[in-house]
């Protein structure tokens, strides 16, 4: 064997090292992740099965487990699950745009901002809870109040994340953009809607944080369905189970929702200068 | 014909940065403009792009009066100023929008191949060097064929030998189109390499203290005597601008600052 073709060999053989490195970190890494909450899940497994604890206010994960099971064999979870994620998309919808409107509104025009932003600082500050005998006595009892508790949550977090992207949108790229002389339509779709999209992500993606947590909000007074109807419910017959299940029920979904957010963002968002890809 | 009659511009807070600055600009002319700090020569040149206004005269290119951003106008500022969504192909066809597809791939190709960076066509402007990214911004601006490019120090934050690499690189360009340059600049080697006349200026406000014909043969010999004449006379009229000439006892007028380089 001649020495060039030894050393594409080597170079190859090192090249399909790396590929398969590159392939195993991809599945490595969300892996990682979920290492924390199974060791602890394990830990509480065994410690129940060894006697440790009798497991009856905190199940052990197999109880869980089985709930899960059961729920699901009855098609209770699939109801429950399905009224949640129905309400907190709405929620999510209306009040994205609001805040999406709102918050460029008020980047932009210096007398918006003036006139809006100081009583939605300070409906900001209101509590969640505190919407809710007024939402039903306007709204009723029924989808509508709920959806809009939820639109309130997302509001606030997408309207400060587009109000501050675009207030901070660097002057010297507008100026491109002018020397270029683009329209104002034209400015906003080639300059500040792509300068604006990292935070707007984060905004998002914080507003659907809010929105999972306003919907056991809403849930929690006067539902018949959904996951917070069925956290109330393990409650009040004493089923921790299915209290903890519910709990993971509204995780698992967070953080799926959060995860196609940001599957969706990242095509647009490759061009960020970052110090670290996660 | 880029004519300045009697520019002047006021800042709101009430700092006259320019005052009736008058100057003609012949067509593929390179006028490098130069002067100590707060002298307006950026006012100046963001006056000539219809950036700002002037608060006094006016900016006139072939009898149009410039107010706003003018299509034969092109600018390369002190930062590249890429947009870090956009490819560096994407970055050069930025002001091509309404060109064809097939026009405007070809014009970015030859663009990008002018300046060396036919291989970087696909990557973001984070991959790039500064002087690979303030190449780009030099094939941006050049890309629509201006008739007037305006340069505000546009090699001040790059290393001594990717600058005067980039003012070969600048020439050879201009040598293509012969659009009329204007530079401002802190370097006065630079401004001698480049330019046909220099603009010396003085301060608050910004005025026109002198200007000096550059008529070197090209490419300029930075060693030669000739350069070294001029960059005395260029350096001397700084110091005069700046009221730090020195008379010596023979009664020569020498520069204070020694053939400092940098303003």
């Amino acid at each position: 064997m001649s020495l060039v073709s030894m050393t594409a060999t080597v170079e190859q053989a090192g090249t399909e090292r790396g590929a398969s490195k590159a392939r195993l970190a991809r599945f490595a890494r969300p892996a990682l992740g979920l290492l924390l909450p199974v060791a602890l899940a394990l830990f509480w497994e065994i410690a129940v099965r060894m006697g440790l604890s009798n497991g009856r206010l905190v199940p052990p994960p197999s109880v869980i487990w089985n709930t899960f099971v059961d729920l699901a064999a009855t098609g209770e979870l699939q109801q429950h699950a399905l009224a949640t994620i129905w309400r907190v998309a709405w929620g999510f919808v209306f009040g994205v745009l609001a805040g999406t409107v709102l918050g460029a509104v008020a980047g932009y025009s210096a007398l918006t901002y003036r006139l809006l932003d100081p009583t939605l600082q300070g409906l900001r500050a209101v509590p969640s809870i505190a919407w809710v005998p007024l939402f039903i006595l306007w709204f009723g009892i029924f989808e509508a109040s709920k959806i809009i508790l939820i639109a309130v949550g997302v509001f606030f977090p997408v309207y400060l994340g587009v109000m501050g992207a675009v207030l901070s949108v660097d002057r010297k790229i507008v100026e491109v953009g002018r020397v270029f002389r683009l329209s104002g339509l034209a400015m906003v779709r080639r300059i500040l809607l792509p300068a604006v999209m990292p935070a707007y992500v984060i905004s998002l993606r914080a507003g659907l944080g809010l929105g999972w947590m306003f919907v056991l909000a809403a849930e929690f007074l006067g539902a018949s369905t959904g996951l917070g109807f069925l956290l109330i419910d393990g409650q009040q017959l004493g089923k921790p189970a299915q209290i903890v299940a519910a709990i993971v029920a509204f995780a698992i979904l967070g953080k799926t929702t959060d995860w196609l957010i940001v599957l969706v963002a990242t095509p647009f968002l490759r061009w960020e200068d970052v110090a670290t890809r996660r | 014909m880029l004519v300045l009659d009697r520019v002047g511009k006021t800042y709101p807070n009430g700092v006259r940065a320019l005052d009736g600055v008058s100057t003609e600009v012949a067509p593929g002319e390179i006028l490098v403009v130069i002067g100590g700090s707060g002298c307006g020569k950026s006012t100046m040149l963001r006056a000539i792009s219809g950036l700002d206004t002037p608060t006094q005269g006016k900016v006139v290119l072939d009898g149009t009066v410039i107010t706003e951003p003018h299509e034969e106008i092109g600018i390369i500022f002190q930062e590249p100023r890429l947009l870090p969504w956009l490819r560096v192909a994407d970055n050069v066809g930025f002001g091509l929008e309404h060109c064809p597809r097939a026009e405007r791939s070809a014009r970015v190709a030859r663009a990008l191949d002018r300046v060396g960076l036919t291989e970087k066509a696909r990557v973001w402007p984070r991959e790039l060097s500064g002087g690979q990214a303030q190449r780009v911004a030099i094939a941006r601006a050049l890309v629509p064929r201006p008739q007037v490019l305006l340069l505000d120090e546009p090699f001040s934050a790059l290393d001594a030998f990717t600058r005067a690499d980039l003012q070969d690189h600048l020439l050879d360009l201009w040598a293509d189109l012969e659009p009329t340059l204007v530079i401002v600049t802190h370097d006065v080697e630079e401004a001698i390499v480049l330019a046909d006349r220099i603009m010396v200026m003085r301060p608050r406000p910004g005025r026109v203290f002198e200007e000096i014909a550059c008529d070197l043969p090209r490419p300029r010999d930075r060693q030669s005597a000739a350069f070294d004449f001029v960059k005395r006379r260029v350096l001397a009229a700084l110091d005069r601008s700046l009221d730090r000439a020195i008379i010596t006892d023979d009664g020569e007028t020498k520069a204070a600052a020694g053939g400092g380089l940098w303003w």
